[in-house]
C-alpha cells in the first residue's frame, strides 16, 4: 500500500499544526464558532448531539495493521472504547474533547493518517472497492489513481468552499461494490478500442433528499488526462452549482436541472483549455504509484480449495461464514474475507478498541498486513491463503468478529440516527438491532439469502436506504419516529432507486413488517436462487404492498 | 483644477500599456535621462506630469533637464518649515540660473502643525511622524492631480534602490519616472561640471544628500551618501519616495488603511462604484461587471483609472477582451464559505494572465488569504482585526507545501512536477 514520502508527511504535519491553531483560537475565544465551523469540518471534527465527533479518513478504504492499533489506542485513550467504520470507508470517534483533538491528529500522523476533508464543503475522501487489488472479477487496481486523485484534492485551494460537499468513488471492477452510480463522480475501469484502460466518467449521482443516479458523461478518459478532466468538472460545479438553497447544491442538482448536454458541454470546453497542460499524469508517475500497490508475495502450492460442504457438517458456524463472507481472488490458493461488524443485537460498524487490536494482529499473521474498510461498513482481510482460513476465522471468533453473515438480512448499513446525529429525526440503530434479532436465526438468514436492508435516521439518507432492497427510512411525524419503507433500490451497477411502498410504521412494527416482506418473497420466489431483488424486479411491488397493507 | 480636468482627459495610459512597463524600460539608453524625460513630458503623460524637489544637493541635475525638456513643467518644492537657509537661498539660484517657470512651494497643514507638532521638535522624538505632516500629508492632494512624477532617486543611493527601473507603475496607476536611475555619483558630479550648475552651497561642506536641516547630517568620505539623512536611526526614506498611494511611513494614520498589498497595509486609491457615477468621468471606481457591460463604449473612452468588479456568478469571460482596461480587479467574497471567487482569480491569473492587482473583497479571514494567493489573488481588502494582526505579523494559519499545480507563482517540488509545489 502506499506509504508517505516526506513531502506527504511534512504536509500532513503541516495541516496538523494549521488546525492545532484553529483549535486554540475557538478555545480562546478568538474564533467564534460560527468562524470556527467551516474550519473544523474542513478537518473532519463536527459537533454532535452530546459532543464533536472525529472523522478520519481511510483512504480507498486501505489500511495496515500499525493504523488499526493506532484506531485502537485513539478509541482507548481519548474516546470511550470504539469507533464507528463508515459508509465513506472513514472511521468515527464520538466523544473526543476539543482540546485533545490536536493530539489525535498528531497521533495519527505518526501511522500516515490524518482527518483532511473528511467534511466539509470540499472534495471529500475517496472511496473504492473493498476487493480492490484482490477481486477476481478485476480489470485494474483503482488504488493508484484513488490515491493520486487524494493527493490532487487535498487542500485543492480552488475547491474547498464548493457550492456543497462532493464525493468520488471507484472501482476497478464490472460489478460494482463501490456504489459509483450513486456519488458525485463515478470512475469505472474500461478499455477503448485499442486496448487501453482507462475510465468511465459518471456525474451527478446521488442519495439524500434527492436520491439520482449518476449520468454517463465519459465513456473513456485515459489516465493522463484523469486530473484535467476531474478539474474541468470540479469547476463547472464550483461556479455554477447552486449556493442559494442548500439542499439543491449538490451536483446532481445541476446536472439534473442544466441537463446533462449542457453540462458535458461545459466540462468538454474547460477540459479542452486545461488538457494537456500542468496536470497531464506522466506514465512513468502511474506507474510510481502503483508500483506501491504491487501484489503481495503470494506463497504458491498451498491448498487451492476448501470443501465448504464438508466444513458446514463438521462445523456449521464456519461452513456459513465460508458460504458468505469469503469473496474470490484473482490469486489461486487466496480469498478475501469480511469480516462483519453486524452482530446480532449490535450496532452496525462500531468495533472496539480491543476488536481493533485483534482485527490488527490478524492481518500482520495471515494476510498480508493489510486491511480495508468497506462501504457496507465491514472490515476485510484482502489476501488471506485458503489454508489459513480456519485459523483466521477461530482468530475472529476469539474476538467476536465471526458472524458469518455478509450479504445477508442482518448485514444492515445502518447510520449513527438519533442516538447520536444532530441532524437525525429518528433513532435507526434500535431499528437494526431489532431486525438483527428477528432474523437471528443463522440458517434463516441463509435461507433468505442475499438481501441488502439498510436504514437511515433522517431524509439525509447517510444510511443509504435509497439503494437498499428494502430500504428504512425514519422520520418525524407528530412528535413521534415513523418508518417508512421503500422496496427495489439497488447500489450496484444494476443501479435504481427504491420506491416508498405505503404508509409508514411505529419503530415497534418494522421487525414485523420486514418479516411479512421477506416471507411474501420466500413465498413467491421461484427457487432459492432467486434473490430478493430479483423476485421484486419479477414481481414489482403489488404483491409485497398488498401484504403489508391488505387489499384496500 | 479646471485646467487639470482638462488635461486629465488627454492622459494615455492605454498607450503606456500597449508598450507594456518593460518594454519602456528597454528603449532607452541607460544614461539616456533627457530621452527618458522627454518621452515621459511630451508623449506618455503631456501635461499630466510634474516633479517634487528638495531643491538638495544633487537636485540642479534633474532640474536641469526639466528646463531643457520644458521649464513650464511644475515643479513642487516640499517647503517643510524645517530647511536650511541655505537650501531656500539654493531654490531662488536655480530658478534663476535655469529658467524654471513653474516652481510651487507646498507647505503643511498649520493645524496639523499645531497638533503634532507644538514644539517643532518631532522630528527628534518620532521622525516618521515628523515626515509625514510635513511631506507625505501636503503632498497627497497634489499627487492626486497628476498621472506621472518625475523623480530624481538612482540606483546608486541606497541598496534598496539598487534595482531602480526609468519607468515604475505604481499600484494606484501612476507613473513615476526615474530618469536619472542609471547615474553614478560620478555621473552626477560630472554632469554638474559639464553644464556648469551651482553646487548647493552646504555641499562642500560634505553634505551628500540634504533633507531638513534636523535630520542631515555630514557624511564621511566612501560613506553611503544617504547615509547623512536620519543618522542613528533605522530609516533610509522619507515616506514619500516609496509609493505616492501611501505604502510609507504613515504611522498616525496606518488604521485607516484596509488594503493590504506587497507586505503592507496601504492607502486605497479605489471607491467602491455608486449610484450616480458617470462612466465617462469616473476615476478609481471599481466598476460592476453589469454595469460595465451596459456602458463599455463609455468606459473605453473614459482614460481615467479604473477597476473591476466582478461577483459570485458573473462570468470574467464576459469581459475577457477589455481586462487590460482595468488596473485593479476586485473579487467580491460575500461569505468567505461562497468559492466562486477562486475560480475567477484562477482564470483571471492563468488563462488569461491578467497582471495587474486582483483584490478580495468581502468577508476575507486569514484563514482563506492563503488559499486565495494561491489563485492569483495579490490585494486583500481586509476589516477583520485578527485577520490584520495577522497578517501584521505574518503568521496566517497555512500550509506551506501543495499537491496541486495552481497558479502562477509555484514551483514544482522534487520530482513530481504535476502535483507537488511549494512558493
Amino acid at each position: 500500500m502506499y506509504r508517505y514520502d516526506e513531502f506527504d508527511a511534512a504536509f500532513v504535519e503541516g495541516r496538523t499544526a494549521q488546525f492545532a491553531d484553529q483549535v486554540a483560537r475557538r478555545l480562546s475565544g478568538e474564533l467564534s464558532e460560527d468562524q470556527f465551523r467551516p474550519l473544523r469540518l474542513m478537518n473532519g471534527l463536527y459537533l454532535q448531539l452530546h459532543a464533536y465527533m472525529l472523522r478520519i479518513a481511510v483512504p480507498y478504504g486501505t489500511l495496515n495493521s500499525r493504523q488499526m492499533r493506532k484506531f485502537a489506542h485513539i478509541a482507548r485513550t481519548y474516546d470511550r472504547g470504539y469507533g464507528h467504520f463508515t459508509t465513506r470507508q472513514n472511521i468515527q470517534f464520538n466523544w473526543p474533547k476539543l482540546r485533545d483533538v490536536p493530539a489525535i491528529l498528531g497521533e495519527l500522523a505518526s501511522v500516515e493518517m490524518h482527518a483532511i476533508q473528511t467534511s466539509g464543503n470540499c472534495i471529500r475522501n475517496t472511496t473504492a472497492d473493498q476487493f480492490a487489488g484482490a477481486a477476481a472479477d478485476e480489470i485494474i487496481d483503482p488504488r493508484p489513481i484513488a490515491e493520486i486523485i487524494r493527493q490532487w484534492s487535498s487542500l485543492h485551494p480552488e475547491f474547498t468552499y464548493l457550492p456543497r460537499k462532493f464525493k468520488i468513488a471507484m472501482t476497478g471492477a464490472p460489478n460494482d461494490r463501490a456504489a459509483i452510480r450513486f456519488h458525485d463522480i463515478g470512475l469505472q475501469a474500461a478499455t477503448n478500442g485499442a486496448g487501453d484502460i482507462g475510465w468511465e466518467v459518471w456525474v451527478g449521482g446521488g442519495l439524500g433528499r434527492t436520491p439520482m443516479i449518476a449520468k454517463l458523461i465519459n465513456s473513456f478518459v485515459p489516465n493522463e488526462h484523469l486530473l484535467a478532466y476531474l478539474e474541468s468538472i470540479m469547476r463547472v460545479y464550483n461556479r455554477y452549482g447552486r449556493r442559494d438553497n442548500k439542499y439543491k447544491a449538490r451536483i446532481k442538482i445541476l446536472v439534473h436541472e442544466e441537463g446533462l448536454e449542457t453540462i458535458k458541454g461545459q466540462v468538454e470546453a474547460e477540459f479542452a483549455e486545461v488538457r494537456g497542460g500542468v496536470l497531464t499524469l506522466p506514465a512513468e508517475e502511474v506507474d510510481r504509484i502503483t508500483a506501491y500497490f504491487a501484489p503481495p508475495e503470494f506463497k504458491t502450492g498451498t491448498a487451492t480449495k476448501i470443501d465448504v460442504a464438508y466444513e458446514s457438517i463438521i462445523d456449521p458456524a464456519y461452513g456459513r461464514w465460508l458460504d458468505h463472507n469469503i469473496n474470490s481472488h484473482r490469486q489461486p490458493g487466496y480469498a478475501s474475507v469480511t469480516i462483519s461488524l453486524k452482530p446480532i443485537g449490535g450496532a452496525p460498524g462500531d468495533a472496539t478498541d480491543a476488536q481493533m487490536d485483534a482485527v490488527a494482529d490478524i492481518a500482520e499473521r495471515y494476510a498480508f498486513d493489510e486491511l480495508r474498510v468497506s462501504h457496507e461498513q465491514n472490515l476485510v482481510l484482502p489476501h488471506v491463503a485458503i489454508s489459513d482460513l480456519r485459523t483466521v476465522y477461530d482468530a475472529l471468533v476469539a474476538a467476536q468478529l465471526a458472524e458469518g453473515n455478509a450479504g445477508l438480512i442482518t448485514d444492515i448499513i445502518c447510520c449513527p440516527g438519533m442516538d447520536f446525529c444532530s441532524l437525525a429525526t429518528a433513532r435507526s440503530i434500535p431499528i437494526a438491532q431489532e431486525i438483527g434479532r428477528k432474523f437471528a436465526s443463522a440458517e434463516r438468514q441463509a435461507d433468505i439469502g442475499d438481501l441488502k436492508i439498510k436504514i437511515s435516521g433522517c431524509i439525509n439518507a447517510c444510511g443509504h436506504h435509497h439503494v437498499a432492497h428494502i430500504g428504512i427510512l425514519g422520520v418525524e411525524k407528530k412528535g413521534g419516529e415513523l418508518y417508512q419503507i421503500t422496496l427495489g433500490g439497488d447500489a450496484t451497477e444494476n443501479a435504481s432507486v427504491g420506491k416508498i411502498i405505503g404508509p409508514g410504521f411505529e419503530a415497534e412494527q418494522v421487525p414485523d413488517a420486514i418479516e411479512t416482506l421477506v416471507d411474501t418473497y420466500i413465498a413467491r420466489r421461484t427457487s432459492a436462487d432467486e434473490s430478493f431483488i430479483a423476485a421484486y424486479r419479477r414481481l414489482g411491488e403489488a404483491p409485497f404492498k398488498e401484504a403489508l397493507y391488505g387489499n384496500a | 483644477m479646471a485646467t487639470l480636468n482638462m488635461l486629465h482627459s488627454e492622459r494615455k495610459p492605454d498607450k503606456l500599456r500597449s508598450l507594456g512597463i518593460l518594454a519602456l524600460n528597454g528603449m532607452f539608453d541607460e544614461m539616456d535621462a533627457v530621452g527618458v524625460l522627454r518621452q515621459a513630458a511630451q508623449d506618455i503623460l503631456p501635461g499630466d506630469l510634474a516633479i517634487v524637489s528638495s531643491f538638495g544637493a544633487d537636485s540642479a541635475v534633474l532640474l536641469h533637464l526639466v528646463a531643457q525638456v520644458d521649464p513650464s513643467l511644475p515643479v513642487y518644492f516640499l517647503e517643510t518649515g524645517k530647511h536650511f537657509p541655505e537650501t531656500l537661498a539654493y531654490v531662488e539660484t536655480l530658478k534663476k540660473q535655469l529658467g524654471l517657470m513653474n516652481v510651487i512651494a507646498i507647505h503643511p497643514d498649520p493645524a496639523d502643525i499645531k497638533r503634532f507638532d507644538p514644539t517643532g521638535e518631532l522630528w527628534e522624538t518620532d521622525p516618521d511622524s515628523c515626515c509625514h505632516i510635513r511631506k507625505t500629508e501636503p503632498l497627497e492632494p497634489i499627487t492626486e492631480q497628476f498621472g506621472g512624477w518625475v523623480t530624481g532617486r538612482k540606483r546608486f543611493q541606497t541598496k534598496e534602490r539598487g534595482v531602480l527601473p526609468h519607468f515604475e507603475l505604481t499600484s494606484d496607476d501612476r507613473i513615476k519616472v526615474n530618469p536619472l536611475a542609471y547615474f553614478s555619483d560620478a555621473d552626477v558630479n560630472q554632469y554638474k561640471i559639464d553644464h556648469g550648475l551651482p553646487e548647493h552651497p552646504l555641499f562642500s561642506m560634505g553634505y551628500k544628500s540634504i533633507g531638513c536641516a534636523p535630520c542631515t547630517s555630514v557624511v564621511a568620505e566612501g560613506e553611503d551618501p544617504r547615509a547623512g539623512r536620519w543618522r542613528g536611526l533605522n530609516k533610509k526614506e522619507c515616506g514619500i519616495h516609496f509609493d505616492f498611494n501611501g505604502a510609507i511611513a504613515s504611522p498616525m494614520n496606518a488604521a485607516k488603511f484596509t488594503l493590504y498589498k506587497d507586505g503592507a497595509f496601504i492607502a486605497d486609491p479605489f471607491h467602491a462604484w455608486e449610484d450616480g457615477d458617470d462612466a465617462a468621468t469616473a476615476r478609481y471606481k471599481h466598476v460592476p461587471v453589469t454595469v460595465f457591460l451596459a456602458n463599455r463604449e463609455a468606459f473605453l473612452d473614459n482614460q481615467a483609472p479604473l477597476g473591476l468588479l466582478v461577483s459570485p456568478g458573473e462570468k470574467i469571460e464576459d469581459v475577457e477582451q477589455d481586462l487590460s482596461r482595468f488596473s485593479s480587479i476586485a473579487i467580491k467574497f460575500p461569505a468567505f464559505t461562497d468559492g466562486r471567487g477562486y475560480s475567477t482569480a484562477r482564470l483571471l491569473a492563468e488563462r488569461y494572465h491578467y497582471d495587474g492587482e486582483i483584490r478580495a473583497v468581502g468577508d476575507v479571514l486569514q484563514d482563506q488569504i492563503p488559499l486565495m494567493r494561491r489563485c492569483g489573488v495579490n490585494a486583500f481588502v481586509v476589516t477583520h482585526q485578527p485577520t490584520r494582526e495577522a497578517l501584521e505579523e505574518n503568521r496566517l494559519p497555512e500550509v506551506a507545501i501543495f499537491y496541486q499545480p495552481v497558479g502562477i507563482a509555484e514551483v514544482p517540488v522534487g520530482t513530481r512536477p504535476y502535483l507537488r509545489r511549494a512558493h
